[in-house]
């Protein structure tokens, strides 16, 4: 046996759009068709790549997030690893025992107990009878419904249902798991167990491939992401650069252009106390946000303006030149401005930059990009919340000597309560 | 020349992978069958006494017709005739039409999981094979009830039931297979079924027809798989040799034919369910 691993080497895979024929009566034109053409590799009229080229690999220990817009072949490619499909072209392989969090509860059939259901389930993983009766009561737990575990699954609510197929999953011990957007299910707490228990195996070296539109999860769980984009891989790299790339590229496609294009943004960049451009930045470091524009004609006194968001859509920091009451005089060329953040006090996440030329009120845009730049931000701080706030804790009538004050400058990162 | 052993070479690799999945996945077909037949019986009233229940009201029917309307000679008394090839028969035909919706209707488990798709068309057979067992259990009483004796012949059986198994498997994968592109297979296999049975040995001995048409229906291998039950079992004689081996080997090339092709098939289920 090999070592465990995932090989996507030049994989292309080919569907067809619109109605299949599902009877006999349309069998006998298209077989006459299939044996006039012949089998090929082109593309037929209602045919389109869902992979286009696809190729990675992952070795064991690694956790690889696979992200994209909607439809952009993610969970193709997903299936194609757990061999429910087959590549058109090229190969794809995976060693080892593979797990897959896909459709958890695939396997369940309504009339059946949760108990005859868990080994039903099990089976269809690929768990041995007595493997399964040995992980039971764990399995069962771990779900939550111990009490409902002979109450058949049509009764059971969705969130059950769920929560029973995840726990399946995740004692089966293998290898690989594949894991397609299943953090959904549950609740908070649920959720939270859920991510603890694939923590849990990610640190035992199980290779994760992990699907999601969870961008904050993928940074989160995995150290290396695959941007897949209309079947093309866009990005392979660090999850915060392909994550960045990812805002980027739907960016680019969702923002219309205003008319107004007498002057417009001509890109963004960022960069670290010493100038190099960065994706990831530490909680308290310097950065300097630049921000390109190109004009065709004179352009009187504009604005700029920055607005940070968490990932989650938290709207975090907007500031402007207006507000700063910064006059720029006429614009007549093309150039750009910085706007320099000396520390940022943002606790560890997944952030992203919008920025905006506005007119000389700061009320009308002239061109705005939402989510133009997304960055992460990383820390050894372990305080919960949004921004990073200066603290220091005082206990009366002790040795202050004992509590090291929290900074979160770049200096000073390895704070904690010693 | 170089295409030859290519094509052998892959032959050799998908045999022995049909070989492994099938052992690699032994529990999860015993699962499947589990779930079918306590899904068959949950919540029914006689349980396993459906399977008992048909073959014997057919029996019923046809003992008032082919021994009052329209009498006919058999070589034993005619209610075991009938029972035992309709009890044969019948595991053949739920057979088929379990195994030509087992695809469709575990889209779920086709589409989003990997297992061997045989699985299902193979638990149909699993099913129908603990039902025919069942009813065979009402053929030893009717035996008894006639005092009919047993011979060494018997020790044939086996033979007759792998035989057999085979031929229905072959159909059944077929079946299954042909279901998932075009669903009017289901429609139309009922009707060949019904047809079917009428031209096999199961309720009147085939020769009575005879003719030409006679001639056609000596080509169905049901009907050397019916009769050689009826020899060895009622008759204390072996099958009639020529016809059961052609049935036999007809039987293996057919399962053969339809597994690898089923196999080669598979990839295409996820996308066309």
């Amino acid at each position: 046996m090999n070592r465990p691993g995932v090989t996507f080497n030049g994989v292309w895979k080919k569907f067809r759009r619109g109605e299949r024929h599902d009877s006999l009566r349309d069998l006998i034109p298209s077989a006459v068709r299939a044996l006039v053409r012949g089998r090929s590799d082109e593309l037929a009229a209602e045919e389109f790549w869902a992979l286009h080229d696809v190729s990675f690999d992952v070795a064991p220990g690694e956790a690889l997030g696979i992200i994209g817009p909607n439809g952009a072949g993610k969970s193709t490619a997903l299936k194609l690893l757990t061999r429910i499909l087959k590549p058109t072209r090229g190969r794809c392989e995976v060693r080892g025992r593979v797990g897959a969090l896909i459709e958890v509860a695939a396997g369940f059939h309504p009339d059946l107990t949760g108990r005859e259901n868990v080994y039903l389930q099990g089976a269809i993983m690929g768990m041995k009878q007595a493997e399964i009766a040995r992980k039971f009561e764990e399995i069962v737990e771990f779900a939550g419904i111990t009490e409902f575990i002979d109450t058949p699954v049509k009764r059971y609510s969705s969130g059950m249902n769920a929560r029973l197929g995840f726990a399946i999953a995740a004692h089966l011990d293998p290898d690989v798991l594949l894991i397609d957007e299943v953090l959904s299910v549950g609740d908070a707490r649920f959720q939270e167990r859920c991510v603890e228990r694939m923590h849990a195996l990610r640190a035992s070296g199980v290779l994760l491939v992990f699907v999601s539109h969870n961008l904050t999860a993928v940074l989160d769980l995995c150290n290396r992401a695959v941007l897949i984009d209309r079947g093309r891989v866009r990005f392979d790299g660090h999850p915060a650069a392909a994550i960045q790339e990812y805002r980027r590229v739907t960016s680019n496609r969702d923002a219309g252009r205003p008319a107004d294009a007498d002057i417009h943004l001509a890109g963004v960049e960022v960069f670290d106390d010493r100038g190099r451009p960065v994706q990831a930045i530490d909680t308290g470091a310097g950065l300097t946000v630049r921000i390109h524009y190109k004009t065709s004609r004179p352009i009187e006194r504009p604005h700029f303006a920055v607005d940070i968001h968490r990932g989650d859509g938290v709207y975090c920091h907007g500031t402007n030149t207006h507000l700063a009451r910064l006059d720029l005089g006429t614009i007549d060329r093309d150039g750009h401005i910085d706007l320099v953040i000396p520390h940022l006090r943002l606790l560890p996440g997944c952030y992203s930059l919008s920025v905006g030329i506005l007119d000389t009120h700061a009320v009308k845009p002239h061109d705005v990009q939402f989510h133009a730049y997304p960055f992460s931000v990383t820390s050894t701080c372990r305080d919960n919340g949004l921004v990073a706030l200066e603290h220091t804790w005082r206990v009366p009538d002790a040795q202050p000597a004992r509590l090291s004050p929290v900074r979160t400058d770049r200096t000073d990162r390895k704070v904690a309560l010693r | 020349m170089r295409t030859v052993s290519v094509l052998s070479a892959r032959l050799v690799a998908d045999v022995r992978e049909m070989v492994v999945e099938q052992r690699e996945y032994r529990e999860l077909l015993v699962r499947i069958t589990a779930r079918d037949l306590l899904l068959r019986y949950k919540q029914t009233v006689m349980g396993f006494g459906w399977a008992i229940f048909m073959p014997l009201v057919n029996t019923a029917v046809f003992s008032v017709i082919f021994t009052r309307v329209a009498p006919i000679e058999t070589a034993v008394p005619y209610p075991l005739f009938a029972y035992c090839g309709l009890c044969t028969w019948n595991f053949f035909a739920s057979t088929q039409r379990f195994a030509v919706v087992s695809l469709t209707s575990n889209t779920s488990l086709v589409t989003k999981v990997y297992c061997p798709r045989e699985i299902f068309p193979f638990s149909a057979i699993l099913v129908s094979l603990v039902d025919f067992a069942v009813a065979s259990t009402v053929l030893v009483g009717l035996m008894a009830y006639y005092r009919i004796p047993v011979g060494w012949p018997l020790v044939f059986v086996p033979v007759i039931v792998a035989v057999h198994v085979a031929f229905t498997a072959g159909v059944a994968l077929f079946l299954a297979m042909a279901n998932l592109f075009y669903r009017d297979i289901k429609y139309l296999f009922e009707i060949v079924l019904a047809v079917w049975m009428f031209a096999t040995s199961v309720v009147y001995p085939i020769e009575r027809i005879g003719g030409r048409l006679g001639t056609l229906l000596l080509l169905n291998p049901m009907t050397p798989i019916i009769d050689a039950y009826r020899a060895t079992l009622l008759e204390r004689q072996l099958p009639a040799m020529g016809p059961f081996a052609a049935a036999a080997a007809v039987s293996v090339a057919l399962l053969a034919i339809a597994w690898l092709l089923f196999h080669r098939a598979e990839f295409q289920f996820a996308e066309n369910v």
